[in-house]
C-alpha cells in the first residue's frame, strides 16, 4: 500500500471527478435514452475501477466492477435502462463517495462493504439474462484443444522453399489473457515468415478457445534464434522450435524489422504543462503571505510619506503594483465555478422529490460564475438546506398544484450572477409561498413573540421570524430537511461568510431566497473612522453614504435615537459599548444591510485603504458587530465592523 | 531504454505509469488525455513506444491506434487494459498493437513488456 501513498491525493481528486460526472449522467439518463450519457458513465466507472485496482482498494474495485458489467450490457443494447436501475446505480455513486471520502480520510475502502450494491447489481444481469454473453467472453475455453480438426487452419502453401520450422508456444500460466498473448506471438511469427499450420486456429482463439500451448508450422528463413525471440516476450513461458521434418537447416539470417527503431529526435522540447494541481494549503499559505505582503506595503507607505524621498517614492509605487497584481492573480487563482456544489444539487432535488412524492424541475443558471474558494466551502451547508427546504416545504403535493390550476410539476430555479463587487445567489420556487398567519401563530406557540407583536408585525417582519434560532413550520421533522438544523443556522452560516440572506415570498406563488455574499474574503476595501481616539474600520461596501451630523437635529424614537435624512428616518448606532462615549461626533456615516439603513455617528473620517482582514481567535467567543481585525500601516491593530450583525 | 508516450485519460493512471517507466530508466516524451490528443502527439514527438488506454473521451485507444498506425506502420503500440477487455485487446492486436499491458499495474509486468516490444 504505502507505496501508492503518493497517488492518493490524485486518485482522490480524480475520483471525486469521475464520480461527479458519473451521478451527472445517471440523472440526464433518468430522463431519457441518451448514448453519450452511457458512455460517458461506462468511461467514468471504467476509470474508477481501474484505479481503485491500482490502489488496492478492493472493495472499492468490487462495486465498480459490477457498475461497468451493468453497464456494458446498456451499452451494447441489450438492457434498457429503467428507473430502478437508475435508484441502484445512484445508491452505487452514494457507496462510491463514501468510499472516496475514507480514502481521503486515509483509509482504504475495506471497512465499507459494498454486498448489498453489488448483489442487487448482480442480481439485475442475471435477470436481463444477460450473464450468459458476459461469460461467453470471460471463460477459459478448456476444450479448445480436443477439439484439434475443427479449430487448426488449412495448411498454407510454401511455395517459396522455404525452410520450414515447428514451434510450440506455452502461455504462462499466471497470464490474464492468454489468448491475447497467443494472438500476440503469432503476429510477430507473421512478419518472420509464412505460417502453414496453426493449432489452435486464429479464428478458435479470437473466440476465446485456448488453453495456453499453441502449435505453429512456419516457412521462414529468418533462422529459429529469430522465431524462437519472436514468440517469446511478455508471459510466454516456453518456446520449443524444431525444424520441421525434411527440413535442411536454416540459414542464419537476420530478421528483417529488428533493426528498424525510429532514431530518437532529440529536439522535442515542445512538450508543455499547461495546467497542473496544486494542494489547497500551499495556495492558502501564498495567499498569507500576500496577505502579509499587502499590511507591509502599507506600512511602506506611511513611512515614505514621512520622509518624502522621491526615489523611495517611485520604488514603493513600483512595489505597490506588483504586489497589487499578485493580489489580483492570487484572488483570480482561488476562484472556483460555483458548478463545484451546484452539480450535486439536482441529486439532491430528485432525492427528496421522490421522498417527498412530487414533481420537480430543477434549473440551474448562472454555474460558472465565480468564487472564493473559502466562501465556497462555507456556501455548501447552507445551499443544501435551501434547496431541500424549497422542495419539502415550498413545493405542493401534485393533486394540490392541480387544485390551484398550476401544472403538476413545480419548478425550482437556483440562478447565479455576478453583481458589482458581489455574486448572488437566487433560489426561486414557484410553490405555496411563506404561510405568513402560519409562521406567526407558531412563533407565538413556541413563545418567540406575543400575540400583540404578532399583530403589528409587517409580512417582511414576519418572515423574519424563519431565521429565529429554533423555528421550524414543518408540522413533522421530516427525514430530508428537518433533523433540528433550522434556517438560523442558514443565516448565521451565510453571515460568517459575510453575505446576506432575504426571502421575498408571495402566498400561492412562490418564494424566492436570495443570497448576497462577497466574491472574497480575505482582503476588504474599508474607510478608517475615528470614534473617541480609536479607530475603527468599515467596510466600504456597506457604506451608503457619508453625511454631517448636527447633535441638535436627533429625535428620540421610544429608547432609540434617529436622525431625518433625505426624508429617511435612521436610527443612530452609537458605538458607546465598543469604543466609549465621543462628545465631538460630527460626521454621520449611513451603512446598509439588507434592506435596512442606520447612521453610526463617527469623529471623523481618516481615509480609505484595503485591508486584510483576520478572524478573531474563537476564544473571544461569539463578538457580534465585529467581523475581524486588521492592522494597519503604522502597525495599530483596529477592529473591522461587521455591519450584518451589529443591529 | 526509450522515449514513450503516455496515453490515458487521467492524470493518476499517467503519473502511476509514469513512474513506474522512469524507474526502468525509460523517457517520457509526452503525455495525451484523448485519443485525438494521442495521435496529434505522435506525430509530432515520433516517441519510440506509446502506452495507449482503451476507454477515452473524444476518441478511444483503438481509433487512436489505427490513426497512429496510419502515420507510422512501425509504431509501437502497447495497449493498457483491464480485465474483462479480452474482445477490445484483440481488435488492438489485429489493428496493430505489439503489446498489452493489464491494470491494475505491476511494475515488473509493465517494463518486461515495455522492454520486449522495444526489443521488436
Amino acid at each position: 500500500m504505502s507505496e501508492f501513498e503518493a497517488y492518493r491525493g490524485l486518485f482522490v481528486a480524480e475520483s471525486r471527478e469521475n464520480h461527479e460526472n458519473l451521478v451527472k449522467n445517471l440523472l440526464i439518463l433518468e430522463k431519457g435514452p441518451d448514448q453519450n450519457a452511457i458512455d460517458e458513465i461506462f468511461r467514468s466507472v471504467h476509470t474508477l475501477k481501474g484505479a481503485s485496482a491500482s490502489m488496492g482498494f478492493a472493495e472499492m474495485e468490487r462495486l465498480c466492477h459490477a457498475m461497468e458489467d451493468v453497464f456494458q450490457l446498456v451499452r451494447s443494447g441489450t438492457a434498457e435502462i429503467t428507473e430502478d436501475l437508475c435508484s441502484l446505480l445512484l445508491a452505487c455513486s452514494d457507496l462510491l463517495e463514501q468510499m472516496i471520502d475514507d480514502v481521503e480520510g486515509g483509509g482504504d475502502t475495506s471497512s465499507m462493504n459494498a454486498d448489498k450494491q453489488v448483489n442487487a447489481l448482480k442480481a439485475w444481469i442475471e435477470q436481463r439474462g444477460g450473464g450468459k454473453a458476459q461469460k461467453k467472453a470471460t471463460a477459459p475455453a478448456a476444450k479448445a484443444r480436443d477439439a484439434t480438426p475443427a479449430t487448426e487452419t488449412e495448411p498454407s502453401d510454401n511455395s517459396g522453399g522455404l525452410p520450414e520450422y515447428d514451434l510450440q508456444v506455452t502461455v504462462a500460466s499466471e497470464c490474464m489473457m492468454k489468448d491475447v498473448r497467443a494472438l500476440l506471438a503469432i503476429g510477430n511469427l507473421e512478419s518472420l515468415g509464412t505460417i502453414l499450420s496453426l493449432n489452435p486456429s486464429k479464428e478458435a482463439i479470437d473466440e476465446g478457445n485456448f488453453d495456453g500451448v499453441l502449435t505453429i508450422r512456419i516457412a521462414s528463413d529468418a533462422g529459429e534464434e529469430a522465431l524462437k525471440t519472436a514468440a517469446s516476450g511478455t508471459e510466454i513461458a516456453d518456446v520449443d522450435v524444431k525444424p520441421a521434418a525434411k527440413q535442411e537447416p536454416a540459414s542464419p539470417k537476420k530478421p528483417t524489422d529488428a533493426d528498424k527503431k525510429p532514431a530518437a529526435a532529440t529536439a522535442d522540447k515542445s512538450r508543455e504543462i499547461k495546467n497542473l494541481r496544486v494542494d489547497i494549503h500551499q495556495l492558502d499559505h501564498i495567499m498569507n503571505l500576500v496577505e502579509d505582503l499587502v499590511i507591509n506595503r502599507g506600512r511602506l507607505k506611511q513611512i515614505a510619506e514621512q520622509h518624502r524621498i522621491k526615489e523611495m517614492d517611485e520604488a514603493i509605487g513600483m512595489v505597490e503594483r506588483s504586489v497589487s497584481d499578485l493580489q489580483n492573480l492570487m484572488m483570480n487563482i482561488r476562484m472556483i465555478p460555483l458548478n463545484q456544489i451546484f452539480n450535486r444539487l439536482p441529486r439532491v432535488v430528485r432525492d427528496v422529490a421522490i421522498y417527498d412524492s412530487k414533481e420537480v424541475e430543477f434549473v440551474i443558471e448562472g454555474g460558472e460564475t465565480e468564487l472564493d474558494r473559502s466562501v465556497m466551502d462555507g456556501l455548501n451547508d447552507p445551499l443544501l438546506h435551501l434547496i431541500r427546504n424549497s422542495v419539502n416545504h415550498g413545493i405542493e403535493s401534485p393533486d394540490a398544484r392541480e387544485k390551484a390550476g398550476k401544472p403538476r410539476k413545480g419548478f425550482v430555479k437556483l440562478s447565479a450572477y455576478r453583481d458589482r463587487d458581489n455574486v448572488i445567489i437566487k433560489l426561486t420556487d414557484d410553490g405555496a409561498g411563506i404561510n405568513v398567519e402560519k409562521v406567526k401563530s407558531k412563533a407565538i406557540e413556541k413563545g418567540l413573540i406575543t400575540q400583540d407583536t404578532a399583530n403589528t408585525l409587517t409580512t417582511d417582519q414576519a418572515v423574519d421570524l424563519l431565521f429565529q434560532p429554533g423555528f421550524s413550520t414543518a408540522d413533522k421533522i421530516s427525514d430530508i430537511s428537518g433533523r433540528g438544523v433550522g434556517l438560523d443556522v442558514v443565516k448565521r452560516s451565510i453571515e460568517s461568510l459575510k453575505g446576506t440572506i432575504r426571502v421575498e415570498t408571495t402566498p400561492g406563488k412562490g418564494s424566492c431566497f436570495e443570497l448576497l455574499l462577497p466574491p472574497t474574503m480575505a482582503i476588504v476595501d474599508v474607510m478608517i473612522v475615528r470614534i473617541n481616539g480609536r479607530r475603527l474600520g468599515i467596510p466600504i461596501s456597506s457604506i451608503v453614504e457619508v453625511a454631517n451630523f448636527k447633535r441638535d437635529a436627533t429625535h428620540f424614537i421610544g429608547k432609540g435615537e434617529a436622525v431625518l435624512l433625505r426624508d429617511e428616518v435612521l436610527q443612530l448606532m452609537w458605538l458607546n459599548d465598543m469604543v466609549g462615549l465621543s462628545e465631538v461626533c460630527e460626521i454621520l456615516i449611513v451603512v446598509q444591510y439588507e434592506k435596512r439603513k442606520c447612521c453610526i455617528p463617527v469623529d471623523l473620517v481618516e481615509g480609505q485603504q484595503e485591508v486584510v482582514v483576520k478572524p478573531l481567535s474563537k476564544l473571544i467567543g461569539n463578538t457580534r458587530g465585529v467581523s475581524g481585525i486588521t492592522i494597519l500601516g503604522d502597525g495599530e491593530v483596529i477592529p473591522v465592523l461587521d455591519v450584518n450583525t451589529i443591529a | 531504454m526509450g522515449k514513450i508516450l503516455i496515453v490515458d485519460d487521467t492524470l493518476f493512471m499517467r503519473t502511476l505509469l509514469k513512474n513506474i517507466l522512469f524507474s526502468g530508466g525509460h523517457t517520457i516524451a509526452g503525455e495525451a488525455g484523448d485519443g485525438e490528443e494521442a495521435v496529434a502527439k505522435y506525430k509530432e514527438l515520433k516517441p519510440d513506444l506509446v502506452t495507449m488506454d482503451v476507454v477515452m473521451p473524444k476518441m478511444n485507444g483503438i481509433e487512436a491506434l489505427k490513426g497512429i498506425k496510419a502515420i507510422d506502420p512501425a509504431a509501437r503500440v502497447v495497449m493498457c487494459t483491464a480485465v474483462g477487455q479480452e474482445q477490445m485487446v484483440k481488435l488492438a492486436i489485429k489493428s496493430g498493437a505489439k503489446g498489452y499491458i493489464v491494470k491494475p499495474f505491476q511494475a515488473p509486468k509493465v517494463l518486461e513488456e515495455v522492454k520486449n516490444v522495444l526489443a521488436t
